[in-house]
């Protein structure tokens, strides 16, 4: 891994972590947690950014909760989808990326669903446990409740995450750009 | 982080926490997942970070075991698996089932993530053989964190200043995003290429190894009670394949 690469990855993660305060203070229902890793995607590639997700879920889960070890996985997933994504170049516009944040999404969504079902229950003490538990009272099956919550949040969160991802590339120097390896898009 | 766990190698609690969570999910129900949950918080109790890994444990474990009763017994129990209603106290039990052992897996790693210090586990890790790509991200990252949430908190001061909007609409709100987010995200970047020539100026290789400059002890003791754990854990599994 280019010393570049490697240098940008700790810095990613503490973007995911770090984010957080601006969603606080905007109040937004969304988490924004892996802009980061889809930064990383963009900037490098899948792998460094496989690694952006992996750490990130590491780190927060040492920093904050264990629970955050068991979605280790689905970080993977968001880095290496993002990362094959900007080799296709969809972050030189904020449309392809806004649509594949969505798709990232629903698969971020998806792959959470057997983590959820297998520790959890199918429900997690948070707004999408709530939201899966609305889904069973209108008595849909366990694992379409939870994968409905869980999609649901993620599409809206890493839509957004993709469109902030390709808004920033756009606005980053030529030069540095240049020195990722990545054409500006602007 | 705990006076008493400092003593250790980071590696033995690492590999305990390891075994109560596999006792946790794979040993012999219903006595094991009990047994992991009072294991691991009778020795967070022990090295002294007792009352957080309890808070811990409890904040994850209480809110799961409710809303699964919640969703079993009461919310929606014509969609349960037998078919008919399910009786209170039996989601109860089908709760505890799955609360249970996620309490006692989180009480097992709360304590070493309360416990040890991360620099510590990861120098411990790097010493094990982590490549030096590895144990910078990790270490790099549990330091960039604090310094990221200070400039975001600098950020959104000075752009509330300049006027940029944090109310209204959830439109509103979305506008401000890009200059709330986007000045930290291109500093970090920034700050990366920085990092990176400072690397390179000190000569370092991605994939060998670090030498610690004060390496932690690993005595014969305890590499003796690491291998007993792991026949432990292999005896859980293998107990469970059997099964």
């Amino acid at each position: 891994m280019r010393t570049l690469a490697l240098a940008l990855i700790p810095r990613a993660v503490a973007l995911n972590l770090a984010l957080g305060a601006v969603v606080q203070a905007l109040k937004l229902p969304v988490y924004l947690d892996s802009v980061g890793t889809i930064l990383v995607a963009a900037l490098v590639g899948p792998w460094a950014a496989i690694v952006t997700g992996v750490v990130s879920n590491a780190v927060l889960g040492l920093l904050s909760s264990p629970t955050l070890f068991a979605f280790i996985p689905v970080a993977a997933v968001i880095g290496g989808l993002a990362g094959v994504a900007a080799r296709l170049g969809v972050f030189r516009s904020v449309a392809a990326a806004t649509v594949t944040g969505a798709v990232i999404g629903a698969a971020a969504g998806l792959a959470s669903v057997p983590i959820l079902l297998a520790l959890f229950g199918g429900v997690t003490a948070s707004g999408t446990g709530l939201i899966t538990l609305a889904l069973r009272a209108m008595h849909l099956p366990l694992p379409v409740a939870a994968a409905i919550a869980s999609t649901s949040t993620d599409v809206v969160d890493k839509a957004l995450s993709c469109a902030l991802v390709a808004l920033v590339i756009a606005r980053l120097p030529r030069r540095l750009t240049a020195r990722f390896g990545v054409a500006h898009p602007g | 982080m705990s006076d008493a766990l400092a003593r250790w190698n980071p590696l033995t609690p690492l590999v305990a926490a390891l075994v109560l969570v596999v006792l946790a999910y794979a040993g012999p129900a219903p006595v094991s997942a009990p047994l992991a949950l009072v294991v691991a918080l009778a020795l967070a109790w022990r090295t002294g970070v007792g009352a957080r890994v309890t808070w811990l444990a409890l904040i994850v474990g209480v809110p799961t075991f409710a809303l699964l009763w919640l969703m079993n017994g009461v919310i929606a129990p014509d969609g349960a698996r037998v078919g008919g209603a399910l009786p209170l106290a039996a989601a109860a039990r089908d709760a505890n089932a799955i609360a249970l052992p996620l309490t006692a897996a989180i009480a097992a790693l709360g304590w070493t993530v309360v416990g040890i210090a991360p620099r510590r586990l990861t120098r411990a890790l790097a010493a094990r053989g982590l490549p030096a790509w590895s144990a910078y991200v990790l270490v790099a990252s549990l330091e960039a964190v604090p310094e990221a949430r200070r400039r975001a908190h600098e950020v959104l001061d000075a752009q509330r200043c300049r006027g940029v909007a944090v109310r209204g609409g959830v439109l509103g709100r979305l506008r401000s995003l890009l200059p709330m987010a986007g000045p930290l995200i291109v500093s970090l970047v920034t700050e990366s290429e920085e990092r990176a020539l400072a690397l390179d100026a000190r000569g370092f290789e991605p994939r060998r190894h670090r030498t610690a400059m004060v390496p932690i002890e690993d005595p014969g003791t305890e590499r003796a009670i690491r291998a007993a754990l792991w026949i432990v854990l292999a005896g859980i599994l293998a107990w469970r394949f059997i099964h």
